[in-house]
């Protein structure tokens, strides 16, 4: 459990490392962006990974930062999960990213772990990538081009790959501003204290005149990216925050999931049955939260 | 002059005992707490050189041809070995039963994923890793025994084709009148079950340093090593030098559970150093080799058993048939582990019959090797069960069917029908005291109150003996021979009154250093901080075994003990000559040897040694100037077996109950426990914050048996559970914080009254959890009969019903 040799870079700044990896790619040298290190340094260990190059962040302490922009919250892609994890900011303003921060890993993990480098891996059973889609957050990249804004629909592609250019580096990720009396609910079913989820619904929604609207579902751990739950959305746009109707958007939104992963601790069939289980509850739990 | 036997810590030579018995801070803890314990990846040697081992990704083929050339030719790598070297140079492993060993890196064929292959000793890891990888090997895929079933299917591919079948061993024990137990019997309570694989995790893998000295043809080890000289014995069989030129150094370990193995890594770094000239030779066995092929897998198992029942509760018989998967061969000792249950077979109970049929086979899964409890966590996870289940078709409670069949106190020393005998015990009381801690009445409304509202809930209650300190007649009939374990310190005193006590063993985490100093401490009346606890070299200590089948505590009192008594001896002598009188006038007290019929005269124990050491004109004739005694406990009273594997082995007998209260979420299959209460009965506590961390392991342990662990394998035996990310040793997050009494009955037999108590937990909570959850699934008419109990395994059950 050693890497196989690699290179090894710490720029100092910004437009140091778009440098570097904009050489390496015009080399056709393998580089990788090494943030907190928390997949990343196992999967080199198991030689799962072996890229010629590691371009790491951790100089970049411009990229560490929690503000909030006119309504607008805005993390840095070097912030440690647990800056985020203890920001009363992040706590007050994102309850449901707030959540998701405190299900990932350990405290050892979340201090080492920085909150782009999750984005960037879009590990499927992570919870940010499905939070993201049910916030309609935003990524900002830097590249030589310059930076640019990507949508999180857009920004998640398949297993562990994302719409980044080899020489883009994620800065920053956007939250937009929280609407006043939206309810939340993220859970998952991990086999232990965190472990990575087997399967996990995020949910928000707002109650109007008695009615769910704005009802926002994603699934994570299941398919090759967290996927919205549109068919239970959709069911329960307009309905009343009842179990039966929660019950029959989950059902609604596990049934159209694209056949799910399995694995030794969870079949397709199980997965399947944990979103359903997960939305059902998430979305009564979001309800209780909605003024 | 001296005393007998020490029954009780009251009997030791001091007013009153100071350490024994108290939760005294360890001796371990500065070393561990500091950083400074030596373990044997802090440890580097001039010269050294680093093994990384290539391993087999089929589990049955043949090798057809190995090309090393082009890691050899690296810079940087001093060594490369295979199985060639091995066929030149060594024997294979010596094993219980014989013949059940393979080499300790892969000649001619592999039997299991992760088997060595070849090895390379190189200047760094990194570099040996990458030597790996310029290694060329060809197999030949061979069909696959994968599981316990096909292994004894005719035609079945063989896993040790000399041997003619994968069958290592098929024996039928019978204990009494079994077939008529189950004729009379009122009811039959049968069914089958299935433990699955899991094993030892300790925190520190195995890990070795080895250099072969080529003049004096020896070979010094250091290691994470639980058993030295045993380990000495294994390597002079394989690499075929005498024992005696083999030096094993045991090194603080971080833990071991049974599971620390070593033999195949030691090898092949021994002989890596032997092919580098002689250089050091370090191997660190890091967790994804551990997992794959270490000493961490145990127990795979296939049961059929049944209890024998009259219509008043009596349980009269017991069968249990055994289809146990050893994986390749018997080379970790994995067998032992299915003899265990002998020396317990019927629990707490007074069941007058019993049948044990029993087969051990091969197959391509990694070989088992001992776990914490040996064989008795399954065993019991059984027998509880039917228990369990016998009670739902009585329609009577749970904890009063137990009640009943419990071995009443005045019928020890209790025999039991597979032959061992039970020292002493109060089962009832324990189980009272049980339902007392947990307030089961309350429990059992509060269940009441939740199944009406459509809530799974369970309760299990299981009372289960631990066999403490182990014995080899025990696993006679597997093929490892002898009666007795040895276990000898040395206690010296020197000039200053400083007293050191010399073991056999090295720290593993229980606290038997912190043992041996308190009884040491009391016994010789000196402040627990004169002494120091060393471990000797497996070349030059005393006959010893180490940590193993809850044994250690006990042996080591009785080796302090047998040592003291020894110097108490030799002191008064040498006292009664300095005072011209007669040994029998003087006698030990309170650290100082003194005139019994004036007891302020006397000396002091720094005096007498002093005397001693620098005062030969002054002591007897015949004394030695030497204020030092060895001796070598072993267990009083052991027996050889009869045919049936019958014999007095292990020496005392603890006893719990445990009590679990679980809910199992219906649309997720997941359990969640909602209490945990324990008391037990281990007899003298010699520490009891040691005793109190023990049961705390061991829950941690069975929990993890129960509801996480479970080493999976594919159909083809390819296994698919290779980091932690898929073994899942639960956290402190799923350990639940549990309730515990204490019941103390001395053991008659043993030193202090102390009963072995490293195992006892692990024996009963992944029953008590097991027969919680079925409690649980019981209104819904469906039982698991499979460990661990995962939500996905529940699932699957509750869709039956869904």
């Amino acid at each position: 459990m050693k890497p196989a040799p690699f290179a090894y870079h710490a720029p100092e700044t910004l437009p140091e490392a778009i440098t570097l990896l904009q050489r390496f790619e015009s080399d056709g040298v393998d580089a990788k962006i090494l943030a907190g290190g928390q997949s990343l340094m196992p999967m080199l260990a198991m030689r799962v990974a072996r890229p010629e190059v590691l371009v790491d962040l951790r100089r970049l302490r411009s990229l560490d930062y929690i503000r909030a922009e006119g309504g607008t919250l805005t993390i840095g892609a070097m912030t440690p999960k647990r800056a985020a994890e203890q920001s009363a900011l992040v706590r007050e303003t994102q309850p449901l990213f707030h959540a998701a921060t405190e299900l990932v890993g350990h405290v050892g993990v979340r201090n080492r772990g920085t909150v782009g480098g999750s984005f960037a891996h879009a590990d499927p059973a992570s919870e940010y990538p499905a939070v993201a889609l049910v916030l309609d957050m935003e990524l900002k990249a830097v590249g030589p081009a310059g930076e640019r804004t990507i949508p999180a629909a857009d920004f998640f592609v398949t297993y562990m790959t994302t719409s980044l250019e080899a020489t883009e580096v994620l800065t920053e990720v956007r939250l937009p501003a929280w609407t006043r009396g939206t309810g939340w609910a993220i859970q998952e079913m991990a086999r232990r204290q965190g472990d990575l989820a087997l399967a996990g619904v995020a949910a928000t929604l707002r109650l109007v005149r008695g009615a769910c609207t704005g009802v926002r579902l994603a699934a994570f751990g299941v398919n090759a990216t967290a996927v919205r739950l549109r068919a239970a959305e959709e069911l329960l746009e307009g309905q009343r925050p009842e179990a039966a109707n929660f019950a029959r958007a989950a059902a609604a939104g596990a049934g159209n999931l694209e056949e799910p992963m399995s694995c030794v601790h969870a079949s397709s069939e199980y997965r399947r049955q944990l979103v359903e289980v997960l939305a059902k509850r998430c979305l009564a739990e979001a309800a209780s939260r909605a003024v | 002059m001296a005393r007998g036997v020490l029954k009780l810590p009251e009997d030791l030579p001091v007013s009153v005992p100071r350490f024994v018995g108290k939760e005294v801070t360890r001796l371990e803890d500065p070393g561990l707490v500091t950083g400074t314990a030596e373990f044997i990846d802090n440890l580097s040697l001039a010269g050294m050189l680093h093994c990384a081992i290539l391993r087999s990704p089929h589990p049955h083929a043949r090798i057809l041809r190995i090309d090393t050339s082009a890691a050899e030719a690296m810079d940087g790598v001093a060594a490369v070995l295979t199985g060639e070297d091995l066929r030149r140079w060594c024997n294979p492993a010596v094993t219980a039963p014989e013949g059940w060993g393979s080499y300790s890196m892969a000649v001619d064929k592999v039997r299991f994923v992760g088997e060595p292959v070849a090895a390379v000793a190189a200047c760094n890891r990194y570099l040996a890793e990458d030597a790996l990888e310029q290694i060329r090997v060809e197999y030949e895929p061979l069909p696959c025994v994968p599981d316990a079933h096909a292994a004894t299917t005719p035609g079945a591919s063989l896993v040790f084709e000399e041997k003619g079948s994968n069958v290592i061993q098929s024996r039928v024990y019978d204990w009494g009148e079994v077939d008529r137990m189950f004729a009379e019997a009122d009811h039959v309570v049968s069914n089958t079950f299935r433990w699955n694989r899991v094993g030892a995790n300790p925190t520190e893998t195995f890990g070795c340093i080895c250099q072969w000295d080529l003049t004096g043809n020896a070979l010094t080890c250091h290691g994470s090593y639980q058993v030295p000289r045993f380990m000495a014995l294994g390597r002079s069989a394989t690499l075929r030098l005498p024992a005696n030129r083999i030096r094993i150094i045991a090194q603080p370990m971080g833990g071991g559970f049974g599971g620390k193995g070593g033999p195949r890594g030691t090898d092949i770094a021994a002989l890596l150093s032997r092919k580098a000239e002689g250089r050091p030779v370090k191997y660190i066995e890091d967790r994804i080799e551990y997992l794959l092929a270490g000493g961490g897998q145990s127990w795979d198992r296939h049961y059929e058993a049944a209890l024998a029942v009259r219509a008043d509760g009596t349980i009269t018989g017991l069968k249990v048939k055994l289809l146990d998967d050893q994986g390749a061969g018997a080379e970790g000792y994995g067998t032992i582990s299915a003899a265990k249950p002998l020396a317990a077979f019927t629990g707490c109970y007074r069941i007058e019959a019993a049948r044990y049929d029993l087969t051990l086979v091969a197959t391509n899964r990694a070989p088992t090797y001992p776990f914490r409890g040996y064989g008795p966590p399954p065993h019991y996870f059984v027998l509880e069960s039917l228990v369990d289940m016998a009670a739902r078709k009585l329609g009577m409670d749970p904890a009063e069917l137990r009640r009943r069949n419990y071995i009443r106190p005045e019928q020890f020393p209790y025999v039991v029908p597979s032959g061992n005998e039970y020292d002493s015990g109060q089962y009832e009381v324990v189980l009272d005291k049980a339902l007392a801690l947990a307030d089961y009445a309350k429990l059992r409304a509060e269940q009441a109150r939740a199944r009406a509202a459509g809530r799974l809930i369970g309760i299990g209650v299981v009372s289960t003996v631990e066999p403490g300190v182990f014995d080899w007649n025990c696993y006679a009939t597997v093929g490892v021979p002898g009666v007795g374990v040895p276990e000898g310190v040395k206690v010296a005193v020197d000039i200053l009154g400083n007293v050191t006590v010399a073991v056999g063993f090295n720290l593993q985490g229980q606290g038997q250093f912190t043992v041996a100093a308190q009884v040491a401490a009391d016994y010789l009346g000196v402040d627990m901080h004169a002494v120091r606890v060393a471990t000797a070299a497996s070349d030059v200590a005393l006959p010893h075994f180490g940590q193993g089948g809850s044994r250690l505590g006990v042996s080591v009192t009785g080796a302090v003990l047998g040592a003291c008594r020894k110097l108490e001896v030799l002191f008064c002598r040498v006292v009664a000559h300095l005072m011209q009188t007669t040994p029998e006038q003087v006698e030990l007290m309170d650290g100082r040897l003194r005139l019994k019929a004036n007891p302020a005269v006397g000396m002091t124990l720094a005096e007498v040694a002093g005397t001693m050491l620098a005062r030969s004109d002054l002591l007897p004739p015949d004394v030695e100037p030497c204020p030092e005694a060895n001796y070598v406990w072993t267990a009083p009273g052991r027996t050889a077996p009869d045919e049936q594997g019958r014999c007095k082995s292990y020496l005392t007998a603890a006893n719990a109950t445990h009590l679990v209260m679980v809910e199992v979420d219906r649309e997720t299959g997941q359990t969640s426990i909602l209490g945990y209460w324990i008391v037990d009965d281990c007899g003298t506590r010699l520490n009891p914050a040691t005793v109190d961390g023990q049961i705390e392991g061991g829950v941690a342990q069975g929990v993890g048996a129960a509801l996480f662990e479970e080493y999976v394998y594919g159909e083809s035996a390819q296994p698919l559970v290779t980091t932690f990310v898929d073994y899942l040793i639960p956290t402190i997050g799923e350990v639940p914080s549990s309730r515990k009494a204490v019941v103390v009955t001395p053991s008659p037999v043993s030193p202090l009254g102390a009963k072995g108590t490293g195992e006892g937990a692990i024996h009963t909570t992944p029953a008590a959890i097991m027969c919680a959850i079925n409690d649980a699934l019981s209104p819904l008419g469906i039982e698991v009969r499979e460990t661990p109990a995962s939500p996905r395994r529940l699932w699957q059950l509750l869709q039956q019903v869904a």
